[in-house]
């Protein structure tokens, strides 16, 4: 049987985390969200340090900008940055909809910007697309190689 | 005997005379004769003067700081100095009092090199006569370049002002952008969410509220988001290139195509000129300009033209429609923003549009109007500087 996608979803908002997890609450995929508030939740979260130890590798990473101290661009900056990270797709999920915003994102290396709709149909649409998207029509790195070929890095 | 320095008070004697004025003369002068001359004529010219005397340089630096005077009068005869010093410590101590010379004998060329220093004026020792209208002339002027540089640096704090005032403005547009937008798709994704889950689960009050809460949401998103554009136009000087309008309106009625079809518009269009302009600008220009004239359509089907003619050096476009054309008036005030001359359950829209393209045609130094006859239709004419060069392509 196929896997569930594992999504990890951050952001501080925990009206937007509700309306994310119900936007995906009845779809095809049965993805797991899984959640956190900030950068260094988030770093940890990836990283499985400290109370995030047992969490499994997310497959997407949906990240908003706007959180505390502004510190989206840094998360995906950090992401991208690791080599062991860096295969995992972050959708940018944001409010804001500024050209800088934008160019920052790609430039750090985000797989994809989408603004958050301010219309509860259209957000719901936005975060089902993504979903189907990224696992329905596209291909994404398998955990279990990803991890078995950072663990031979490690190895050397 | 004259000492160095000396305060000299003299009677008035001209006090009962019409335009006596006070003056206080600091003098550059080793001659107590040539004083007394001098402040005789300035009585005989209507002043009453009072004065101090300095013979060296160094009594005039002290001195033109504690007695303030009105007038400098130089002396270009002294032994160890010409007066021409007096200018350079004038300077110094950036002190704007004028400068008459005052001599016995003075060749052109040395006059002439005094003024060029800053001396106001020269007069003779020979012709004290012209003295008073020379000091007269002297305090005028003197006065004029107080007022300028009073009224430059007002200019130059009011520009400071506005300079501030707009960074303030630009900010409030980003914080409008961001920070009220964020807490607004919270009311409208919720409220919109409520009407989902719990329609017809309550009763018909509860969903006519939830129904007026929602409305009102999306239509402050709607709202937000022009002013944005609205302030953007002053915010973003857009760069100029060479825009063809043919083009350009071609882009604008392709992404208008649903609207069109489904409103049956038959669109109308004859040869447009390039223009040096903003495109994007210019492209929202027509767009508002074309949705309102489906938008106020009448029970005909609707026509709308564009075209441009060449007045002079501008070019004159005009949008014109079959619609329900605006009462006169109406029309004055159609370009203020918020300015809605329409119940909102009549037509939608918030009275941005036609402030966007009021604004939009200004930064481009032209100027938008109307014609319209009402239940005719409307025509709405703007023009951009063209150069008066291109022919419509």
């Amino acid at each position: 049987m196929k896997k569930s996608p594992e999504i990890l979803l951050v952001d501080d908002n925990p009206a937007d985390v509700v309306l994310v997890r119900e936007a995906l609450a009845d779809t095809a995929h049965q993805s797991h969200v899984h959640f956190v508030v900030g950068s260094e939740e988030a770093i940890a979260f990836l990283g499985r340090t400290g109370r995030y130890q047992n969490t499994v590798r997310p497959d997407l990473m949906i990240l908003d900008l706007n959180l505390p101290n502004r510190d989206g661009h840094k998360v995906l900056a950090e992401v991208k940055a690791n080599p062991s990270l860096r295969r995992i797709p972050v959708v940018v999920f944001s409010s804001s909809g500024s050209t800088g915003d934008i160019h920052r994102s790609y430039e750090l290396g985000a797989n994809c910007y989408v603004s958050k709709p301010g219309d509860l149909k259209r957000f719901f649409a936005a975060v089902r697309a993504i979903e189907e998207f990224w696992f329905g029509y596209a291909t994404v790195p398998k955990r279990e190689n990803d991890e078995r070929s950072s663990a031979a890095r490690t190895a050397h | 005997m004259p000492t160095s320095t000396e305060e000299v008070a003299f009677a008035p004697i001209d006090a009962g005379k019409p335009g006596s004025s006070k003056l206080h003369v600091l003098l550059i002068e080793d001659s107590q004769l040539d004083i007394e001359l001098v402040l005789k004529e300035l009585r005989r010219g209507g002043f009453e003067p009072t004065s101090s005397v300095v013979q060296t340089q160094e009594a005039f630096r002290d001195e033109v700081r504690v007695c303030n005077p009105d007038v400098i009068l130089a002396d270009y005869n002294l032994p160890g100095w010409r007066g021409m010093e007096a200018l350079e410590i004038l300077r110094q101590e950036q002190l704007d009092i004028p400068v008459i010379l005052v001599s016995g004998f003075i060749g052109e060329e040395t006059a002439v090199e005094y003024i060029k220093q800053g001396a106001t004026d020269y007069v003779l020792k020979g012709r004290l006569a012209r003295l008073p209208n020379a000091i007269r002339r002297a305090m005028q002027e003197r006065k004029l370049r107080e007022q300028k540089k009073y009224a430059e640096e007002e200019l130059a704090k009011k520009m400071l002002e506005l300079a501030r005032s707009n960074q303030e403005l630009e900010q409030f547009a980003s914080v409008a952008s961001h920070d009220l937008r964020e807490p607004l798709r919270m009311v409208a994704t919720y409220t919109q969410l409520l009407a989902e889950r719990y329609q017809g689960k309550l009763d018909e009050t509860a969903d006519k509220y939830i129904g007026y809460a929602t409305d009102g949401a999306l239509r402050m998103q709607t709202l937000i988001q022009d002013l944005l554009s609205l302030s953007r136009v002053g915010v973003e000087g857009p760069e100029r290139t060479v825009v063809d309008c043919n083009l350009l309106l071609d882009e604008v009625l392709r992404d208008m195509t649903r609207v069109i079809e489904e409103t049956g518009t038959v669109v109308e269009r004859s040869a447009l000129p390039e223009v040096v302009a903003g495109r994007s600008q210019v492209a929202e220009l027509f767009q508002n300009l074309i949705e309102n004239a489906i938008k106020f359509r009448g029970d005909r089907k609707p026509t709308v033209m564009v075209k441009a003619d060449l007045v002079k050096q501008d070019w004159v476009f005009q949008v014109s429609d079959n619609g329900i054309g605006i009462a006169a008036e109406s029309r004055e005030n159609i370009f203020a923003v918020f300015h809605r001359l329409h119940a909102r359950t009549e037509y939608a829209g918030n009275g941005i549009g036609l402030a966007i393209c009021k604004k939009i045609v200004s930064q481009h130094g032209g100027s938008i109007w109307v014609e319209s006859e009402p239940g005719q239709g409307s025509t709405f004419k703007f023009t951009l500087p063209g150069g008066g060069r291109q022919d419509p392509a």
